[in-house]
């Protein structure tokens, strides 16, 4: 039996005006897994995601996270994040600070590294996401590719056990897309982490993932392997989303 | 080149020649103005407001008996009531005869030499009030502007009731508050319940540029700050307060040019401030045309000092 990192159970979440933006979500995930979160705009996804990490209260339900109970109220949520990695559809890098600078501030603060350590780190991480040579420059100076990798490489800094991807090729333009895919496809095969990433490429998902989940109206519909699951998708939704997508 | 009209050369130097003009023809009015009301300008009484050459004045240190050497250069101070004697020398014309009794304060000599006049005094006070003022205003802004966008409802409508109480009531109104209630209350000097007044109305105007600065902050960057582990101070105070800070420089440093200019109002007090100063000068000249041109002048250094401060600090903070 392998280790389970992340445990959710019966998890919902309701706006105030009513609105339901999940509804009973249940899901394992193992220690090592690459899980791929897709379905329509609006099922939830996103929502599911950063109830992980706490960005988002859920209204009922458990949830666990390496060991931590996140739904309650006692767990030192910040502890908690520095060992789950978050990775953001726009980027948020912060731009008033070098991409060096950015890559050292939450060691520097929260792990309380040495300056000199979180700088070889910081550097390391670079090198490995390949923009070693843009330590110096602003986040504007960069492109939008160039920018994810560098979130990618921040989010790595605090040597998180986990890592959260939220659309992260979204924002950006069709040319850039495959350099910041290849990254994560480095961090889950050679890398070995547990990753769980919603996302719209689905040759990503399918090249990369142990396992698809689909979402809509805030409930998981179907998971499965992925050659299982673009090959022979057994719920009516599944079969519409993925003839609207795939052509 | 205009857009309007693509094809005609630009002579730009003809629009500043426009402006000349008009900036003569302005002065020239007011110069006409002043004609037709027979009013003597005298411009040459202004400076020794300004700067004086009569010599700094040299007082008593304390109660006691004028003691005045041969040289005629130095003296000496006896005190009336201890045995301690000054010896002060170095002075370029005695005011006081020999075995004179004189007070603590009084004229007893001068030095020869260049000495602020009064103007420069008032300009000098408020400096020092408005510089003052303006940081209480900016540690009391920030403070209240973080309550404004705080999850605490405590905060949240602490700040608010301040800031709506702050802008709904008129600065001289509250000066009179800060001098004559909580002045007395608290016993405060005329300059601490200047500064304090100042601060709090300044404070008000802050809070609510600082708190349209966080919330030009994209939510990401908080976010993005929070996932990494940071708490929501350590995220305020690295991440979305610099940035914040850097949006409302502009708005800030209108508020702070206010803040120069508001001082003025606590004229009102027993505090000598440039417009105080220029009041009391006046009376002394019968100059009041000079005097206000150069007080209007003077504040002008003060505020168009910090404008430049601001724009060249905007310039090193632009690299994204």
């Amino acid at each position: 039996m392998t280790e389970v990192l992340i445990e959710a159970r019966g998890v919902c979440k309701t706006y105030g005006n009513g609105v339901a933006a999940l509804d009973e979500v249940s899901l394992t995930v193992a220690r090592g897994e690459v899980v791929c979160i897709v379905g329509p705009s609006g099922s939830g996804k996103s929502t599911l995601l950063r109830t992980l990490n706490a960005m988002e209260p859920i209204s009922a339900g458990e949830i666990r996270v390496l060991g931590e109970a996140v739904h309650d109220r006692r767990t030192n949520l910040n502890r908690l994040r520095t060992r789950v990695g978050m990775v953001f559809q726009a980027f948020n890098l912060f731009p008033h600070r070098t991409v060096l600078q950015n890559l050292m501030l939450a060691p520097r603060i929260v792990g309380g590294v040495a300056e000199a350590q979180a700088r070889e780190q910081a550097l390391r991480l670079l090198d490995k996401v390949g923009l070693g040579d843009k330590h110096d420059q602003y986040p504007g100076q960069l492109s939008g590719g160039q920018q994810q990798r560098v979130a990618i490489a921040r989010s790595l800094c605090m040597n998180p056990k986990i890592m959260l991807f939220d659309e992260p090729t979204s924002a950006l333009d069709p040319e850039m897309v495959k350099e910041v895919l290849d990254v994560m496809i480095e961090l889950a095969e050679e890398g070995g982490m547990t990753m769980l990433c919603v996302t719209h490429e689905m040759g990503f998902a399918r090249k990369v993932a142990n396992r698809v989940i689909f979402m809509d109206r805030g409930e998981i519909v179907e998971q499965n392997r992925p050659d299982e699951f673009f090959a022979n998708p057994q719920n009516e939704r599944t079969k519409l989303f993925l003839s609207q997508i795939l052509h | 080149m205009s857009p309007a009209d693509p094809g005609r050369a630009v002579r730009p130097w003809g629009w500043y020649v426009l402006y000349a003009a008009v900036m003569v023809a302005l002065g020239y009015g007011v110069y006409a103005a002043a004609q037709r009301v027979d009013y003597n300008w005298h411009w040459e009484r202004i400076p020794q407001y300004v700067v004086s050459f009569d010599g700094e004045e040299v007082v008593a240190p304390f109660d006691g008996f004028v003691k005045l050497a041969d040289d005629g250069r130095s003296l000496e101070v006896e005190s009336l009531r201890t045995a301690e004697r000054v010896r002060i020398d170095a002075l370029d014309r005695v005011l006081s005869g020999d075995g004179d009794l004189v007070f603590e304060g009084d004229a007893i000599a001068m030095r020869s030499g260049i000495a602020a006049g009064p103007l420069v005094w008032g300009l000098w006070l408020t400096l020092k009030l408005s510089a003052l003022s303006l940081l209480f205003a900016l540690a009391i802004g920030v403070v209240a502007g973080l309550g404004r966008v705080a999850h605490n409802p405590a905060a949240r409508a602490l700040s608010a009731t301040y800031v709506e109480l702050i802008r709904g009531t008129p600065l001289l109104v509250q000066i009179f508050i800060f001098y004559f209630f909580v002045g007395t209350v608290m016993n405060l000097s005329a300059f601490t319940a200047g500064v304090a007044a100042l601060s709090v109305f300044t404070g008000a105007y802050v809070a609510e540029i600082v708190r349209a600065g966080i919330e030009a902050v994209p939510r990401g960057q908080m976010e993005a700050a929070r996932s990494l582990g940071l708490s929501y101070p350590q995220a305020m105070r690295h991440v979305v307060l610099p940035q914040a800070f850097k949006k409302s420089l502009p708005s800030l440093a209108g508020q702070f040019i206010n803040l120069i200019k508001d001082s003025s109002l606590v004229s009102v007090m027993a505090l000598t401030d440039l417009t105080k100063a220029g009041r009391e000068v006046v009376s002394s000249t019968f100059s009041p045309f000079e005097v206000w041109f150069t007080v209007a002048a003077m504040y002008l250094l003060l505020t168009g000092a910090l404008s430049i401060w601001v724009r060249r600090l905007e310039r090193r903070l632009a690299h994204d």
